[in-house]
């Protein structure tokens, strides 16, 4: 078992909460323990970042100095922007001790501990994508997925700026494609996999996002996709959610179920519905259900 | 030959490419393939001459300079926008890769890898690209800049106008009249130049309709720029200094001051007042059947009790200390870029999955964008 600290972030403990109880139920089978942080705060996502950047980096900084104080030298993520968030305040503060004595300072007049810098952030899909996770997840993905067709959707910061994420090429990512067939499915390829849900501007600007997420929805389905699949519970709130509100905008009917990776994975380890929650979702995820039960 | 002259001779490869051709009188598109013979050392560019040279006369691109200044020769390679000067071609051949080049994308093409520019251009203009320094009459003495004061401006005065951080920008794509990041960019050089006096004006019109608040924050714009300007960092930029001089009518900006509220409240997002605080109360009701909808399947939390986060105390007070400190704005960017440029990666870390450069047969995203029933125009571009 690898112990690592457990970052859920807002929304798998707000609207996407079963993101966090599948994580949590699919956690041991892959060799995860997870230890939870309970003091921590919002990342800031894209938007504390923009708006109070040196905000933005103390909270952040505080997030993995909690992370740091439970012994573990990995913090783990399940949403892409969480993931961008602490790898580059991690960054910062690791590559300037000036800079990090600064935050330090402040972290601790407000009674906070300090960050020494020794914390790497993971997302959870690149501790199953490959090593002791990948081999544990075959294992463990003991019912398969019967050969279900199903689409990769990355979104934007698990790839890029690769400088700060680093796990794989950002143009030909390969780590969904390598868990959705270690799990039994079959892969759908599509241009549109490395792109932008729209999430970010859904709310400020939301005929541009929507022009964004049709795209995915578009291709996977002309694909022949039964399902996609996405690492990030931003992600999965634009195409689930906001799916309606395309098909009203454009009068075509889509029905794509979208699952957080560790549903699909769940699905395939055999982990019960009540820990999988498909019923949260918008689009219903039964055909899937259905096709899996034959 | 003498043994002096083996020691001399490059080594040579066989370099094979794919090009889309394509003429915008007639509309014509053909994926061409060449292969030619050329030294090792051959970057992308250089193949591209040896074609014309040798293979093709009419074949179409742009160059200058030859050595990453003049912003020229951007096109790109299986899908992703490169400087062709930048690009050496002798790994991708020993990987057995045939790479697609296509013109960069969010531009009309002319002809083969030849966009029109003109709307690029137009949008850097809207900028105002020059110093408006408030004063008729020359002052009495020069202007003295410290480094610190430049080092505000320093990456986003590296830009050479190459366009291929638009070619890939996924909010330009769903909305063209996006400035997009190479314009706002150049906005910021000057909004944070120590010797600009109209900042708040450039500002104000910043964050107009397709302005900083459409980024959509892709970063393929920060992944694709061949010098490191980092231009979603810039708009990240503009956006703190919009909001440090109380500029903050856009949804976008007020979006993003809810986050900062929600965290030195509660500590986490107060989601289901986001709506509301962002578009308004009567915006919000206008969406009251999108949330029902979400409702039913618990995608709209209760806002009580709230979702208090353990010693959220600290995240409250660790606000304060930090606006005491006045690190507001485009400062508080700044001071993580020192850190931020020693990210130590050796080439392509963890790239390619040890999987090599992969064919991918028909969606190769190097090719033209796929037509969608959303509307085309003439040039074969991707438009709302």
């Amino acid at each position: 078992m690898k112990t690592v600290a457990y970052y859920r972030g807002c929304l798998a403990s707000l609207s996407a909460k079963e993101l966090d109880t599948s994580t949590r139920a699919l956690a041991p089978k892959v060799g995860l323990e997870l230890v939870d942080l309970e003091t921590v705060t919002c990342c800031g996502a894209g938007d504390i970042h923009e708006a109070e950047p040196d905000y933005y980096l103390h909270l952040n900084a505080r997030i993995l100095a909690y992370a740091e104080a439970t012994g573990s030298d990995t913090l783990m993520t399940v949403c892409n922007v969480c993931t961008l968030n602490l790898r580059q305040a991690n960054f910062m503060l690791s590559n300037d001790d000036v800079l990090r004595e600064r935050v330090n300072a402040n972290l601790e007049s407000v009674g906070a501990p300090p960050y020494s810098g020794g914390v790497d952030v993971r997302h959870l899909l690149w501790l199953i994508a490959e090593g002791d996770g990948y081999e544990l997840l075959k294992q463990a993905a003991h019912k398969g997925l019967k050969g279900l067709r199903v689409a990769p959707f990355y979104g934007c910061q698990i790839l890029r700026p690769s400088r700060l994420l680093g796990f794989e090429d950002p143009d030909r990512p390969w780590s969904l494609e390598a868990i959705i067939e270690a799990c039994g499915g079959e892969p759908v390829d599509y241009p549109a996999k490395i792109k932008c849900c729209g999430f970010p501007i859904i709310q400020a600007r939301e005929e541009t996002a929507l022009g964004e997420l049709i795209q995915p929805i578009e291709q996977a389905i002309e694909r022949g996709a039964d399902a996609m699949v996405t690492p990030c519970p931003l992600c999965h709130l634009s195409l689930d959610a906001w799916q309606s509100k395309l098909e009203a905008s454009t009068g075509r009917h889509f029905a794509l179920p979208i699952l957080h990776l560790s549903q699909l994975i769940g699905v395939a380890a055999g982990i019960e519905e009540s820990e999988l929650k498909f019923k949260r979702h918008v689009v219903s995820v039964k055909p899937v259900v259905e096709k899996l039960s034959v | 030959m003498t043994e002096a002259a083996v020691h001399t001779e490059p080594q040579t490869l066989e370099v094979a490419l794919k090009v889309w051709r394509y003429d915008s009188r007639t509309g014509e598109r053909e994926l061409v393939r060449y292969e030619v013979e050329a030294p090792d050392w051959v970057t992308l560019l250089d193949v591209l001459d040896i074609i014309k040279d040798r293979v093709d006369g009419t074949l179409a691109y742009r160059k200058s300079c030859r050595m990453m200044i003049c912003g020229s020769c951007g096109m790109r390679m299986d899908g992703a926008a490169v400087l062709a000067c930048r690009t050496r071609m002798k790994e991708i051949v020993e990987a057995g890769h045939v790479p697609v080049i296509s013109a960069m994308g969010n531009l009309p093409i002319v002809k083969d890898l030849v966009v029109d520019m003109e709307p690029f251009w137009s949008k850097v203009r809207a900028m105002k690209p020059w110093l408006q320094s408030g004063y008729e009459e020359p002052p009495e003495h020069e202007w003295r800049a410290s480094q610190e004061q430049m080092n505000v401006i320093h990456k986003e005065a590296l830009c050479i106008m190459c366009g291929c951080c638009v070619s890939e920008c996924n909010s330009m794509e769903s909305d063209p009249e996006f400035l997009g990041p190479a314009a706002l960019a150049k906005g910021m050089r000057f909004v944070g130049d120590p010797r600009e006096r109209n900042q708040v004006e450039r500002l104000n019109a910043y964050n107009e309709e397709h302005g900083i608040w459409d980024c959509t924050r892709c970063y393929f714009c920060n992944e694709r720029c061949p010098k490191g300007v980092d231009p979603r960092d810039a708009i990240a930029k503009l956006g703190a200094e919009s909001i440090k001089h109380g500029i903050d009518h856009d949804m976008g900006a007020k979006h993003a001051k809810w986050f900062v509220t929600s965290a030195k409240t509660t500590g986490w997002l107060r989601e289901t007042e986001l709506v509301p605080k962002t578009q308004g109360v009567v915006s919000a009701i206008k969406q009251t059947k999108f949330a029902m909808g979400l409702l039913r399947h618990g995608k709209v939390p209760l806002p009580f009790p709230p979702h208090v986060a353990e010693e959220v105390d600290e995240a409250r007070a660790l606000y304060n200390v930090v606006k005491q400190q006045g690190r507001d704005g485009a400062l508080g960017h700044v001071q993580g870029e020192r850190a931020l440029a020693r990210i130590d990666h050796p080439d392509d870390a963890g790239a390619h999955g040890g999987q090599g450069y992969r064919d991918s047969p028909d969606i190769t995203p190097g090719e033209p964008p796929v037509q969608r029933d959303i509307g085309e125009d003439p040039h074969g571009q991707q438009t709302r």
